[in-house]
């Protein structure tokens, strides 16, 4: 990447503060984004980085602090005002209007429209904007009709469209396709050398190091700015965590025996009655760990809904530990012992305006354990909590507190918490280190591979093939609902992987079992 | 410069500022509207509060008031915390009343105590079938809650129309129908408590306090509570989770339709004493207003039917003395629950004195 010439501080952060009852989410943080530079936030989960670009952007008001804006103290008290300085932000959650084109999402809430929208005009602005950053998008599409990652470009288009001279993305591709994040940085660069200056969240490293400087948050603080040219990867993990994080690989001297799960032909249709699994056929024994990688869509999400009863297998069937399961419910697999980390934390696996110590016990409320008479025990359930929070290592201010509150990545860890605590004898992860900063997802690593020690059958589906390379037994590649191949990571590189992703099958003689 | 913010965090102070200041402004606002109408509002207000509280018989005729209001509003507590959004309170507190009507006429030979239970359980039975065929239509079909509760209601207070007027409940030896039933017979009629005369609190006000006990412990302490906050918040959540939610939804439905059923009962068999529409009109849609005024919690939910009642009862005697129309008062209502919204809307706000300062 091409280093800007001029150095130009656009936004000066000093000594921001801001905290939620006792705990600081930011604490006397200062922080200088330049002009036409990528400005990596990189931290622990809940170290604080979405809570400043929060303040950033108008959410939230700093407790104490000053945000100096090209060169003016701003006054930040909605995001609104944010706008209008010149401050955009894209949401992780998008809030388009799905009934609207594209074109009209963008301009929608602009002054310069009017009362009588002036569609050409504004036409031609947004078709500039669109070739300015390289972003190809029919505009007369509804968003509907729109990938995720094609929604994401009409968030970015609609800042841009505002004036936006900073941008701020948190955890961008926590929801897209290598694909698509790849877009995404082609995108960003392209704004990039247009004189705007991006602030990106993320915890996947090969994306932090496509930054200029990357500023390393630890419990609400600043650790340090580094110039990313002068770093490594490892250096900046370093910095983030204290200590080097170790990566744990499977244990090879334990094998897989005494087949646990077991799929023929399962068939299954999508919410549109759409085939979206066909013909799908594994084993995983105990003591094994079996990979799902694939391309995110591609049938993933409802191969984990029918193996945990909330998605009916339209033909074919499994068996568990030698019996056939016909007809399940989720009541049924969680009984059975299955443990289930699903891909969207907040809709799936979580009740939002509960705290850690009820979430912990979603799906077992009912449980005699956890019961006195027909009442839940609270007193247990808030041992339980304690003891989870220290061993997950879950930030919070209270057991109490609804967990929507907390960060990405603290949420996650309740789920982990929740699962690996129930699960007996089978755990369905699809995607569980996704939003989890560096030591944590190694924590989950290592705690999939304490369960495989254990004797459970696992099934893991991961976007991060390097992590799927050195804990899985064997990795199952799917791709448009069809099992392209099974493989062994030794007898395998990342190459072949990434071409069965993309739907060039394997010789069947290569499937081994 | 004075801005408005979110807050991070409640403070009972600032809750108490919110909800007196709503008060005060209900209590302005329904001034203004008795001026503007043509009364005096010092001689309207203070007949108000005689007939609420100005003697002992006051007083438990604005207990008895209360009784129904609270025991829907608990019924509604149930159903919105789940948000399922079960409105048909009116006529589930009509199914109430005539199922405990007809349950009456047959339970007469029984020991006393005995036909009493039976007909505060038809009171449930039949408040609880009505919230359950609605939820059963949002189980099987897909209906909202909303639409087919209401449609409910009309159904519901036409058939007992047409048993009145002229079908077979329709007060005997009259050739002219006043659209009521016949007395219940006396024996069956609930025990009264205490006061005479105009003011009388029945048995159904200590029921009503048993079952807001029973709906707090019920949400905050049993797996079924649990289950019924846990629907409202995230309904998929619970799904893949292991719960039934159709069962739940239909659950919901069935407690929730129940209190209001018994609401019916009680005012029937404790009150009225004869099956008349007029008598239980509004008591459902009284019920909403103190469940959202009470913030959906059942110690709120008490505080709110004691006060909706005591409005009710105080009106009579307004209307009495100072010729104030009937319908202000349910205006008066309407403004409550208004400002009391608005304060549940400015408890989670804060005002910030901001300082205006330019970088040098
Ligand atoms: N509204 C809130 N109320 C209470 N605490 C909060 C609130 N929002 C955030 N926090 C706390 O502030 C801290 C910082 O959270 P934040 O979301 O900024 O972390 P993050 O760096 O974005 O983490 P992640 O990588 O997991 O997304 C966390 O401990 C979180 O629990
Ligand atoms: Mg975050």
């Amino acid at each position: 990447m091409v280093r800007p010439v001029v150095v130009e501080e656009l936004l000066k952060v000093r000594n921001l503060t801001k905290r939620f009852g006792a705990v600081a989410a930011n604490d006397g943080v200062s922080l200088d984004v330049r002009k036409g530079e990528v400005h990596c936030l990189f931290g622990e989960n809940g170290a604080g980085k979405s809570t400043l670009s929060a303040c950033l952007y108008g959410y939230y008001r700093a407790d104490s602090g000053e945000i100096v804006f090209k060169g003016k103290t701003a006054e930040l008290n909605s995001p609104a005002d944010a706008l209008r300085l010149g401050i955009g932000m894209v949401h992780q959650h998008f809030v388009l209007v799905s009934n609207f084109t594209v074109l009209e999402n963008i301009i929608v809430g602009s002054s310069d429209v009017g009362v009588f929208l002036n569609k050409s005009e504004a036409r031609r602005k947004v078709v500039a904007l669109c070739q300015e950053c390289g972003i190809d998008i029919d505009l007369d599409r509804e968003i509907w009709q729109l990938s995720v990652g094609e929604q994401q470009w009409v968030e970015i288009l609609k800042a841009l469209y505002f004036g936006a001279e900073l941008l701020i993305l948190d955890e961008p591709t926590a929801v897209l396709t290598p694909q698509q994040s790849d877009q995404l940085f082609r995108i960003i660069s392209g704004m990039r050398s247009r004189g705007l200056s991006i602030i990106l969240i993320s915890h996947k490293l090969r994306e932090v190091m496509q930054s200029d400087r990357v500023t390393i948050l630890r419990k609400g603080k600043v650790v340090a700015t580094v110039e990313t040219a002068g770093s490594t990867a490892e250096s900046i993990t370093a910095l983030m965590v204290g200590h080097k994080v170790t990566k744990h690989v499977r244990d090879r001297s334990v094998m897989p025996a005494g087949e646990f799960l077991s799929l023929r032909n399962v068939c299954a249709k999508g919410d549109w009655s759409e085939d979206v699994l066909k013909d799908v056929s594994f084993d995983i024994a105990k003591h094994e760990v079996l990979g799902l990688a694939g391309v995110a869509g591609n049938g993933q999400k409802e191969l984990f809904e029918v193996l945990m009863g909330v998605r009916a297998a339209s033909s074919g069937g499994f068996s568990l530990d030698g019996e056939a399961i016909v007809a399940p419910t989720s009541r049924e697999m969680l009984d059975r012992g299955v443990g289930f980390v699903p891909d969207d934390r907040f809709l799936e696996g979580l009740i939002p305006e509960f705290g850690t110590a009820e979430n912990l016990v979603l799906g077992w409320q009912r449980a005699p354990e956890y019961r006195r008479g027909p009442f839940l025990d609270r007193r247990k359930l808030g041992l339980l909590a304690r003891k989870k929070i220290e061993e997950f290592r879950v930030v919070t201010a209270s057991a109490d507190l609804p967990v929507e509150r907390l960060s990405g990545g603290n949420a996650q860890r309740v789920i982990l918490a929740r699962e690996f605590l129930h699960a007996r004898g089978l755990l369905l992860a699809n995607q569980p280190t996704r939003g989890l900063d560096v030591a944590a997802s190694e924590f989950v690593c290592e705690k999939i591979l304490e369960k495989r020690a254990a004797g459970f059958a696992v099934l893991l589906a991961s976007e991060e093939l390097d992590d799927l390379m050195r804990l899985c037994d064997r990795i199952a590649v799917i791709f448009k609902g069809r099992i392209m191949g099974i493989v062994r990571p030794e007898e395998t590189s990342l190459l072949d992987l990434g071409m069965m992703m993309a739907g060039d099958a394997k010789e069947p003689e290569r499937t081994v079992q | 410069m004075i801005s408005v913010q979110r807050r991070s965090g409640s403070s009972l102070g600032w809750n108490i500022t919110c909800y007196s200041a709503a008060m005060i402004c209900a209590f302005l606002t329904s001034a203004a509207l008795l001026t503007f109408s043509g009364g005096d509002p010092v001689k309207a207000f203070s007949a108000l509060l005689t007939g609420a509280f100005g003697s002992q018989n006051a007083l438990y005729g604005s207990l008895a008031k209360a009784t129904p209001l609270l025991l829907v509003g608990l019924g509604t507590v149930i159903a919105f915390r789940a948000k399922i959004w079960n409105i048909g309170q009116e006529g589930q507190v009509f199914a109430g009343a005539m199922a405990a009507y007809w349950m009456s006429l047959w339970v007469a030979p029984l020991p006393y105590w005995l036909a009493w239970l039976l007909i505060a359980i038809a009171g449930l039975v039949g408040g609880g079938v009505l919230g359950l065929l609605a939820g059963y239509l949002k189980v099987r079909f897909g209906t909202s809650e909303v639409i087919s509760t209401v449609m409910l209601n009309y159904i519901v207070i036409y058939i007992l129309a047409y048993l009145l007027d002229g079908g077979p409940w329709m007060e005997s030896g009259l050739t002219v129908a006043y659209h009521q039933s016949s007395p219940v017979n006396p024996l069956l009629e609930w025990p009264i408590l205490l006061g005479q005369g105009s003011g009388k609190m029945h048995i159904g006000f200590i029921l009503a306090l048993a079952a807001a006990a029973f709906c707090a412990v019920l949400l905050e302490r049993t797996s079924l509570g649990y289950e019924i906050r846990a629907f409202g918040s995230n309904p998929t959540a619970l799904r893949f989770r292991g719960t039934n939610i159709r069962r739940l939804l239909l659950v919901v439905m069935l407690l929730s339709g129940a209190l209001a059923g018994l609401a019916g009962a009680g005012e029937l068999f404790g009150t009225s004493h004869r099956l008349r529409a007029e008598t239980l009109l509004g008591i459902g849609s009284s019920g909403i207003v103190v469940a959202m005024v009470g913030g959906l919690r059942p110690s709120g939910v008490m505080l709110a039917a004691l006060f909706f009642g005591a409005l009710k009862s105080g009106a009579i005697y307004m209307r009495l003395k100072s010729g104030t129309p009937a319908g202000l008062v349910s205006a008066m209502e309407g403004l409550v629950l208004l400002f009391f919204l608005c304060a549940a809307v400015a408890t989670k706000l804060q005002l910030v004195r901001v300082e205006e300062k330019v970088h040098a």
